[in-house]
């Protein structure tokens, strides 16, 4: 595992990554974007499963709405969290709250699985129903608290994990070297 | 604003959020939820504007369900917000990513609400990237030298 990390890490975007002074805090940016669209998007559907918003709108039209934006959404975030886990590998697969963060989202797939199992097979009986059927209100529930427990997690990576950067001296490039003088 | 950050720093609440490890993460973390709420309300209502979702309901209904979730989650940003200066007053108040964003959450605000009432289709992607940008910003007040001069902070 040491040994697939480390060249993880070798990896020529890796240390591209790391030697530019704008790209971190691009992606960082990008994946908070992502997350929030991720998370406000489903929280949407959720809140109409549980009856609290939406209740006068078929659940499926919701859905409608908002799956389509929370995959994207959800490849955004993906992909960036990928650029950003490469160029410090290593540190982040022995960190905590990532594994941590790992494991609710696989919970979070699962949760989807369930509710397309069950409560979904049966949507058109409950389709314009205030509320779901146990089930997915269950699912709509367990969802929350997961995809606001990754929040957490995520932020918690930042607070215990050390960015590293290149070797290269900072260039201090900023905004004024770009305009005109 | 130097002084008044440093005498903000000194104060009871500010040195008691500063001093416990877990409190910025928290209160960060709760912040980020708040965007979610936040930027989706505002996408949904830029969204209908362009008849990308909600076709089924009136410009006027969706304002009605995502308004007041917009406005509810600003009141949450606002306080924890609020709180992440009282910890760390010289990282906000001396950057300038801080000022250029609180000046777009007033324009972005205003913008959703006119694009709401108007749609008008322009308008609603140049609200979108604001709301964009905002997010950027709030990132890039970690990163303040990238604004050379223009950045009060010490650091940059």
């Amino acid at each position: 595992m040491e040994g697939a990390l480390a060249s993880i890490e070798g990896l020529r975007l890796a240390e591209y990554i790391r030697q530019s002074l704008y790209f971190f805090p691009f992606l960082e940016s990008l994946h908070v974007v992502g997350l929030t669209m991720v998370f406000g998007s489903i929280a949407v559907l959720d809140l109409r499963l549980l009856g609290i918003a939406s209740i006068r709108r078929p659940v499926a039209r919701v859905a409608i709405d908002v799956e389509k934006w929370a995959w994207w959404a959800f490849a955004l975030t993906a992909v960036t969290g990928a650029l950003m886990f490469i160029t410090n590998a290593s540190v982040y697969y022995h960190n905590t709250f990532f594994r941590l963060k790992m494991a609710m989202l696989v919970l979070a797939g699962v949760n989807v699985a369930f509710f397309e199992f069950t409560a979904r097979r049966s949507l058109q009986q409950w389709n314009a129903d205030a509320r779901a059927p146990l089930a997915g209100r269950a699912a709509a529930t367990v969802s929350l608290v997961l995809w606001i427990a990754i929040i957490f997690m995520g932020r918690w990576i930042g607070f215990t994990t050390t960015r590293v950067t290149g070797t290269k001296p900072d260039p201090g490039v900023n905004i004024e070297d770009l305009l005109p003088k | 604003m130097t002084q008044f950050a440093g005498w903000l720093a000194a104060t009871q609440a500010s040195v008691w959020i500063a001093s416990h490890e877990w409190v910025i993460p928290t209160i960060q973390s709760i912040h980020i939820v708040a965007i979610g709420v936040a930027l989706v309300s505002a996408f949904m209502i830029g969204f209908r504007a362009l008849g990308w979702t909600g076709s089924d309901q009136t410009p006027a209904e969706t304002m009605e369900r995502f308004w007041p979730w917009l406005a509810g989650s600003l009141v949450v940003l606002l306080a924890t917000g609020a709180l992440m200066v009282a910890g760390e007053p010289a990282r906000e108040l001396l950057a300038f990513s801080f000022w250029l964003k609180m000046c777009l959450v007033v324009i972005a605000t205003a913008l959703t609400w006119w694009v709401g009432r108007s749609q008008t289709r322009a308008l609603t992607f140049v609200t979108l990237l604001v709301w964009v940008g905002i997010i950027f910003l709030g990132r890039l007040i970690a990163y303040d030298h990238i604004w050379g001069s223009w950045s009060m902070s010490p650091k940059a």
